[in-house]
């Protein structure tokens, strides 16, 4: 049984489909962090949020150097009030097919997700937002190893 | 660096997301909803739980990153970084560096480089929200 419940595998989903945007926070190692809004997002087995690596820059170079990630409910409406962390990487469009990250096998992971904007086309995007062009390089991947709520009351208080 | 109003009236009427780092690089976010916005300093209401958060961190790495949240995460996609302090309750966030980060060829543009007027410019060259419409 992993960390991910039902409730929120459904926050976590592309907007279109009842999901949230959300928001992914890294650090480089001597603690400077970047946090940036990500619509490509969803649960994957019972413990991993995967996120599209379209334009990720900074983000990219703060992995590669701190495996440590955050990721929030852009718009915690009800009880979405969640920071997921734990490890993060990149696993880049071309790796090797038998590579492994943790639960994850490589070559699945980029055969279903590998092509998002054809998954899951960003058609609620509005057209002043769309990205002119979509062009995925590889996924973000994040082992949730601790939620913690983002609630005003409860802010920083364990979930699981 | 002087926010320009757009990036003012979206951050006002939807709060943000705040990155905190500590010196060993594990990171956390904290979802405050009532900020407002004098020149170049954010000030974000916190609760006693985000207070009691992030106040150890602070102490030991003052500078956090900031992206607007709620409908502005989608649009209005900007990022604020500076150093933090927490100054009678309030956390007060001095903005030395801002971004762009619209999905796309203009990802991770540094705007605060272009100068008040040349940022003026920047979202009023792209944008024709320059706030929200009915923001709840």
């Amino acid at each position: 049984m992993g960390l991910l419940t039902n409730e929120i595998k459904d926050a976590l989903k592309v907007v279109g489909k009842g999901g949230s945007v959300v928001h992914l926070a890294t650090s480089s190692i001597d603690g400077k962090p970047n946090i940036v809004a990500e619509r490509f997002v969803t649960s994957y087995l019972d413990d991993y949020i995967l996120i599209a690596d379209m334009f990720a820059q900074k983000t990219k170079v703060n992995l590669n150097e701190n495996p440590h990630a955050a990721i929030s409910i852009a718009h915690p409406i009800g009880s979405r009030s969640w920071v997921f962390r734990g490890p993060a990487t990149v696993i880049n469009i071309g790796a090797a097919a038998s590579d492994t990250w943790h639960d994850i096998n490589v070559g699945q992971v980029l055969a279903e997700w590998g092509d998002w904007a054809a998954k899951e086309p960003p058609l609620e995007v509005p057209p002043d937002i769309a990205p002119p062009k979509v062009a995925q390089r590889g996924l973000i991947v994040l082992k949730v190893e601790e939620i913690i709520s983002s609630e005003l009351k409860t802010s920083g208080n364990k979930i699981s | 660096m002087k926010l320009t109003p757009r990036i003012e009236n979206w951050i006002e009427s939807f709060g943000v997301h705040i990155a905190i780092a500590d010196d060993k690089g594990q990171i956390t976010i904290i979802v405050a909803e009532k900020t407002s916005v004098d020149g170049d300093v954010v000030t974000v209401d916190l609760s006693e739980n985000q207070r009691n958060q992030i106040e150890e961190v602070l102490s030991k790495n003052d500078y956090v990153a900031l992206a607007p949240g709620q409908l502005g995460a989608i649009r209005a996609p900007y990022q604020l970084k500076g150093s933090a302090h927490l100054v009678n309750g309030y956390l007060e966030v001095e903005i030395a560096e801002i971004y762009c980060t619209k999905p796309g060829p203009e990802a991770g543009i540094r705007l605060d480089v272009l100068g008040y007027d040349g940022m003026q410019h920047f979202d009023e060259s792209r944008w024709t929200d320059l706030a929200p419409v009915n923001p709840s």
